[in-house]
Parts: C-alpha cells; structure tokens; sequence
C-alpha cells in the first residue's frame, strides 16, 4: 500500500489537506470501490448465469429488461424488496432474522483477504488463506439456524441433510490447501501468487503440479455452494423444501444474492490457488507498455485486480456449464463420494506435493 | 384353453357369444383358469349397469403363452367376491367399481372411494344416479 | 419397528415434474418408504358418463384428451370399434396414413418423457433438445391436421384430409438417428445418471404380470408381448418388440430410446405404402344419425403408456350404453404401491418418473 499512500499524502499536500485526514480516509476509496464492484460483479454473476444456461440449451437468456438484458437482477432485486416479509408463527424471531445475515456477512467479509493486486490486500498475515477456508464455512451455521428458526419439519430436515453434505466437502478442501503450502512454503495468498511466477508462464502456476488437488477442491467447491450435480437440498423442493422454505422478500434475496458472492469468492480463491492469482498469463504486465509514466504505474494495479477477476470468471464459466449438463447426485453417494474416494485422494495428493517439493529442490518456490 | 373341459369341471356356467357366464364361485374359477391354464394377465374388469338383473362384472384375462384371451361375466347385486388376492391389478379396478357403481367387494382390503372425494354420496356411473340432486353439491 | 416414529410425507399433488396430479402418501421410517398410498382423482372428468350422453360424432373429440400426449391413439380406439361394428374397411392409403400419425405420436411422447425425467433427475438441458425435436413433430400436425396437439383427426371411416407434402417427415427422419446418438452421448454413461437409476426399482417379471403392467414396462422385465404384432393395422410391417432383461429403471430408459428408432423404421415403412397407394378412397360412415347395432364392442391398441383398449355395449341407439376405457397408466399407479416399497426416498423420484405415468389417463 506504500506507494499509493505516499501518492495521496502527496496530493493532499498539494492543496493544502493535513496528513490526518488522508491517514483516515485512505482506506474508505479502495473498500467503497470494492464494495460497489462486488454488487456489480453480483448482479452482473446471476445474469451471466441465466444467459449461459439460455444458449446451452438453445434459447437465449432474459433479454427484455434493458439492452440484451443487462438490468434483469435489479429488477429481480426491486420485485424481492417490495415483496411482504412474512414472519410465520412460532419462529424464533431472533434467529429468524440472523441466519440471511449470516450467509451474506461472510462472503463480504472474505473478499478482504484476497490478493487482488500487490498493493490491494486489506487484511495481509501469515496465515491468510486458512483464515480463508475458516470463514467461508460461516454459511454452514446460516443454514442449521435458518432451517431450525423456521419452525417446520421438512426445512430441518432439509438443512440437516445440507449441513452434513457440506461437513464431508470442507476437509477436502482443507487438505488441498495443504498440499498448494508445502509446494509453496508459506500459507499467505500474495505469497502463493508470488510463488507461482516463474519462467514457465503458464505452466508455472500450481494447476500443473497439483492437478489432482485442483480437480479435488473444484469438486469440493461445488458441493461447498450447493450448487449442482450437488444440489440436493435446493432442488428436492417436491419432498423437502430446504432451509429457505419459509423466507420471503429480502431475507430470500439476500439468501439468493449471499450464495453468488460466495460463488463469486470461491472463484476467486480457486483463481489464486491454482491460477496464478494477479499475475498475468503474459509474463509482462500490459499497462507499462500501453501507458506511459505514472499512470502506467498506477493501472498496473487495475490491471492485476483484472486478470484475477478474468481467471475467475472462466472457473465460474465451468461451473455454469457443469450445471447446464449434469443430473443431480443422490444423498448418500454424496457422502461416499466424499469420504471414501476425496479424503484419501487429497491425502495421497499431499504426499505427492511433498515429493515433488523435495524432487525438485525448491524450483517451484 | 380347452372350453369343453372346462365346463365338465364347472357345470353351472354358460357359454355366451365370446363370454363364459358364471353364476357362483367366481373366485375358484378365476383360481382355476389362472393357475391351470397359465392366464397371467387380468386385463381389466369391467362393469355394465344392467338395471333390472344387477351390475354385470366382465373379467378379462390374457395368457402370454398361448397368446389367447378369455371372458369371465358374472351378475352380482351390491356384493360380489374379490379377486384382489390373486391378481394384483384387482385392487385398482375394484376400488374403482366401489366408487362408481357400489359394488361392496368382500376380501379386499384396501377398499374405498379412487375418484370421488371421500364424503360424496350415491355412485355416478349407475343409472339411477340423479346428477341434479340437491344433496350432491361440491360445496357440502 | 415403533409405529409412532413414522413420518407422513405427501409427495404432491403440485411438484415441478411432469406427471401431473399425482399424490403419493408415503410413510417413511427415517429414510426407507415403509408404504406408499397412491391418491387419485384430481384430474377426473367423468369421460365414462359423458359418453353416454353424448353421441359418437359428439364423442369424437372429446377422445384426444384422455391422454394429451398420446391423443392419436384413443382416437383410433373409438374409430377402431365403430368400424368394426358397421363393418367398414379402411382403405390402404388410410391405414397408411393412420399408422404414420400413431408412430409419430409414440416418438413425440417418449421424447417428451426423456426431457422429464432427465429434468427429475436433475439435469436441465436434455429437456430443451428433446423438445427441439417433438418441436418439428408438432409443427408437421399442425401442418396437417390444424392442431399441435388434441388433433380430432381420424373420423370413423377414414381421416379428415388426405396428406400432401411428406417432405419434412423425411427431413425429420433424416436427423434423428444422429439426434438419438446425441441422447445417448450425454446421458447413457454419464454416472450420475446410472448411479441413479441402475437396480432401482426393479420390477420382476411375475409382479408386472400380476399387476396387469403392459408395454414399455412389461418388455423391460423381459417378456416379449407387443400388441403391435397381432394389430390388424400394422399387418404387413416388419419390426421387431424392444425386450431388455435387465428389470431397473435404466432398462426402461434404454428400451423407451431403442423404440424411438424401431418407430422411425414403421414410418418409413409406411411411407412407402403412401406412394404406392395415391389414391384416398375412404368409405366414410355418416356421423349424424350413427346408430350403433346392438351389441358388445372391444378393441386395443398398443399406447406409449401400455395397452389400451375400449369397450362399448350399445343398444341399437345413437348413444352408447356403456362405454369404457382401460389405460396403462392406471395399473403403473397402482404398482406403485409395492414397488417403492422400501426404496430410500431420494429414489422414489426417479423410480416413479421411470413408469412413464400420465395423470388424464389415470383419471379419466
């Protein structure tokens, strides 16, 4: 963050600001600019979803609201906020109202600890990125308290059923974290980006090396956002509703708009683990090249943020088109899949990581 | 299917056209056909109001062996006998022929209205059936 | 077992799937369905009463909708049976033309079944390519009788008009074998798809027999019996019944695709009797003033859903006595009653979609 402070201190020195004002109010403009590029990056995400699922199965997405269809979220988002907030009897009023809370608040919360250029990480220790896999398991506790406050049988049991299916995904997950450390030696995620630039470009980065452990979190992604061929609990809507039966209005939206950003996030974070992060599938940052100067240097920083955002769009551009093909998964192969054919293959993939860290000395450090 | 044979071994039946008219025991001879003479599938059953006599029940079984049909009639009043514990298929016709005609089946067990809800009286298909009386609205 | 931990589910009679009003009680004991009640009734018209109020011309169309998917065919019942009773011959040319509508009936109506129970399992876009196709089916109908669907086509004698243009049955000819390999591609060893539906509801020959199951159903478990082979109509045309031995749901899936081709290949067929015959000549039987002779009438007919058939007793007026349907469907209802029996509940979605079960046909 030096640089970009120094250049505002500088600024407001020009006209005459004392330096307290700038030390305070440096960080609202990047966390304002990211805030609104996030709700963008939502909207835009479920539109981008119903487009994609339209052409896959040959029709074409919305395209009424706006030119090509462009403001179809925010009118879904008006509709879901004028709509009547029905509080059934008997719910637990406190609970009821949290658990939408509790799934949008971390996804919000976890974009901070994203690299998204070198100077652009909020929150930047040591152990970022098992701070990472800690928070974005926070909706876990939305759902069983969603599904509880409701007060209805079959949305207990629907969350029930969720819950354990996300329990059995977070340890793969974990595992392929742990193979991506060792091959990188530290657990913070500028550092893992740094560590993928190397001389072979592309082929640097850790999806070449670690290609089980990326398959493995892929898939334990999925299962992670509900989202098919794992969705179960969204779609058994004929037997048992799911946690979010009894939400209507803004709660649902937020239940809606909170599972994007967290696809949004998950994204992100498959991006930097395996793709390289910031870092530019040229070798060379464009922005130097094109613009001459200071500005040259200030865009490199857009730039970054850019690419990452790119990289995870082409993930959530597989995970769309997963969804456009597969049936759904049944509940207990859910579960075997996970612990008996994940858990032991993320473990191996460990092993594996820790052979090739030592076979190639450190070369990929 | 051998009809001579059949009518030395049951000798109170009569051949009508293409039916085989029984008049009692309609269980053993259902019994009987099936398991002597290999007729596996009960095609369905299907019921006629004929006022004065009683409602007549036609049965219609299928053999896939020997690729032939036969045709069991009987008369019966409000009662008649199941055949629900021999050909499965049973439990579905005869639920319907209570419904719409009120014929009680005495041995099946899952008896009870299919189409009409639970409260409605009188039984539609029957010819004395008044559509336009005033007990039989929806909103009772 | 404590009979006080049985839970009670009700699995519609609204669902997301294509069934129609369907109702199923279930009572489960943790995950396992313990029994299963089916409840019908929604969707019933009283077609058996009305007929007998209403004249046979007056009749006619009210037969499409019986089954909306397979309206062809409980036209052809009712035209079957008065022909048989004023003993009236069709013509070459119509016979010809009726088998082409009934086949290419059974095509629109499995292909429908294969986008909805894909879209039961999960999986969104087969769906939309199956209707792709059944899309080019229903503009050809429209083409030539009016309608896309509930067409009131055949009258008794004949059918309403002569066909001209067979062109674009052709040109759909032509795609589907490579359409077919598509379907095949994405969904037959795709494993989600056969984890799901290999040995689930397995249907064992001797329990289809005794609960009257005919059709695509029966000749899955293993038992060769297809009505089209004894069929007056279809004499003459060569094709062989689709009989798997595996007894599951994945063999219903695989004989309902492998029947799509044996269809496409009557056509073709009788295509063929099209232009050797040119000429029309239908006898047709007056409609105002049909006054069937007494007597007992029954014909059948080999349905997508199984065997259907229709009994008339007329007294010698214009208005039948009694008449009666029998459909598939209505015995796929009631084996449901055993066959989810003990099934996990996630199944029993997938294995009541593998029956192929239409809703107007149960209630008529």
């Amino acid at each position: 963050m030096n640089y970009l402070y120094f250049l505002y201190i500088e600024f407001l020195a020009k006209h005459n600001i004392p330096q307290l004002f700038g030390d305070i109010t440096f960080y609202v403009i990047p966390i304002t600019i990211i805030f609104i590029a996030l709700l963008v990056v939502v909207l835009g995400l479920v539109l981008f979803e119903r487009k994609l699922l339209g052409w896959f199965t040959q029709r074409k997405g919305p395209n009424r609201v706006g030119l090509w269809g462009l403001f179809q979220t925010i009118a879904d988002a008006f509709k879901l906020l004028c709509k009547e907030n029905i509080t059934p009897n008997g719910v637990d009023k406190f609970l009821f109202n949290m658990a939408p809370l509790l799934m949008f608040t971390p996804a919000l919360v976890v974009l901070c600890l994203i690299p998204f250029s070198a100077e652009f990480t909020f929150a930047n220790f040591g152990t970022n990125s098992l701070i990472y896999v800690i928070l974005a398991g926070l909706p876990v506790l939305s759902i069983l308290i969603g599904g509880w406050a409701s007060n209805n049988k079959y949305s207990l049991m629907g969350a029930m059923r969720n819950i354990s299916q996300i329990l059995a995904y977070e340890l793969p997950i974990a595992f392929s974290l742990l193979g991506i450390v060792v091959l990188s030696s530290s657990m913070n995620l500028k550092e893992i980006t740094l560590a993928q630039s190397s001389q072979y470009g592309i082929f640097g980065w850790y999806w070449l090396p670690c290609f089980i452990g990326f398959i493995i979190m892929f898939v334990s992604i999925l299962a992670e956002l509900n989202r098919c061929p794992f969705d179960l609990p969204e779609a058994e809507s004929e037997l048992i509703c799911g946690y979010n039966t009894e939400y209507s209005g803004m709660r649902f939206a937020l239940f809606y708009f909170g599972e994007y950003t967290l696809l949004f996030a998950n994204a992100l974070f498959l991006s930097v683990l395996f793709f390289g992060g910031y870092l530019s599938p040229f070798g060379k940052y464009l922005s130097p090249i094109l613009f001459n100067g200071t500005l040259g240097n200030v865009l490199i920083y857009f730039e970054q943020a850019f690419w990452l955002v790119l990289k995870s769009f082409f993930v959530i551009f597989v995970i769309i088109w997963i969804r456009a093909v597969f049936p759904r998964m049944a509940a207990f192969d859910l579960l075997k899949f996970s612990w008996s054919i994940l858990l032991p293959l993320s473990i191996f993939n460990l092993f594996l990581m820790v052979i090739i860290k030592f076979l190639t000395g450190g070369a990929y450090a | 299917m051998n009809i001579n044979e059949f009518k030395n071994i049951f000798k109170d039946c009569e051949i009508e056209g293409e039916k085989i008219v029984v008049k009692y025991d309609l269980v053993k001879v259902v019994e009987f056909i099936k398991y002597n003479y290999n007729f596996d599938i009960l095609k369905d059953i299907t019921a006629v109001d004929n006022q004065t006599p009683g409602t007549e029940l036609i049965y219609r079984l299928y053999s896939t062996e020997n690729e032939e049909n036969v045709l069991i009639s009987i008369t019966v009043g409000n009662e008649a006998e199941s055949v629900s514990k021999i050909f499965d298929s049973a439990v579905a016709d005869e639920k319907e022929i209570y419904d719409l005609f009120g014929v009680n089946f005495i041995g099946n067990d899952e008896l009870e209205r299919l189409y009409m809800p639970e409260s409605w009286h009188g039984h539609p298909l029957r010819k004395n059936y008044k559509d336009d009386d005033e007990r039989l609205r929806w909103n009772e | 077992m404590n009979e006080t931990n049985l839970l009670k589910l009700n699995l519609g009679p609204q669902h997301p799937s294509t069934h129609g009003v369907l109702r199923l009680i279930l009572e489960l004991d943790g995950e396992k369905i313990v029994s299963c009640k089916p409840d019908v009734g929604y969707l019933h018209r009283g077609m058996e009463k009305m007929a007998e109020k209403l004249r046979y011309v007056q009749y006619l169309p009210l037969v499409d909708r019986i089954d909306y998917l397979a309206g062809f065919f409980y036209s052809e019942l009712l035209c079957r049976n008065i022909e048989k009773a004023l003993e009236v011959e069709l013509s070459e040319r119509v016979k010809a033309i009726r088998i082409i509508m009934l086949e290419l009936n059974r095509i629109a109506s499995h292909l429908l079944w294969i986008g909805a129970f894909l879209m039961d399992l999960g999986a969104v876009s087969p769906f939309f390519y199956a209707f792709r196709e059944r899309e080019m089916i229903l503009k050809y109908f429209e083409k030539v009788t009016g309608q896309r669907m509930m067409n009131n086509y055949f009258v008794f004698g004949g059918v309403r008009r002569d066909i001209f243009d067979t062109s674009d049955i052709e040109e759909f000819l032509n795609i589907l074998p490579s359409k077919i390999k598509d379907y095949e591609r994405i969904i037959d060893r795709n494993p989600i798809f056969v984890q799901r539906t290999s040995e689930k509801g397995v249907l064992e020959p001797e329990t289809a027999l005794n609960g009257a199951i005919t059709g695509v159903n029966l000749r899955a478990s293993g038992i060769n019996y297809d009505l089209r082979t004894k069929d007056s109509l279809y004499k003459g045309y060569e094709f062989k019944p689709v009989v798997m031995n595996e007894k599951d749901a994945y063999a219903r899936y695989r004989a309902r695709v492998l029947e799509l081709t044996e269809s496409a290949e009557i056509i073709k067929q009788a295509l063929e009797q099209l232009k050797k015959y040119s000429d029309l000549n239908q006898t047709l039987i007056k409609p105002i003033g049909l006054i069937l002779p007494e007597g007992e009438y029954y014909s059948e007919i080999e349905a997508p859903r199984g065997l259907a058939s229709c009994y008339i007793k007329s007294k010698g007026e214009n208005k039948p006595y009694r008449l009666k349907w029998r459909t598939g469907s209505y015995y796929s209802v009631n084996l449901l009653r055993k066959l989810l029996k003990g099934a996990y509940l996630n199944d029993a979605i997938a294995i009541a979609g593998s029956l192929d079960i239409i809703l107007p046909e149960v209630d008529k």
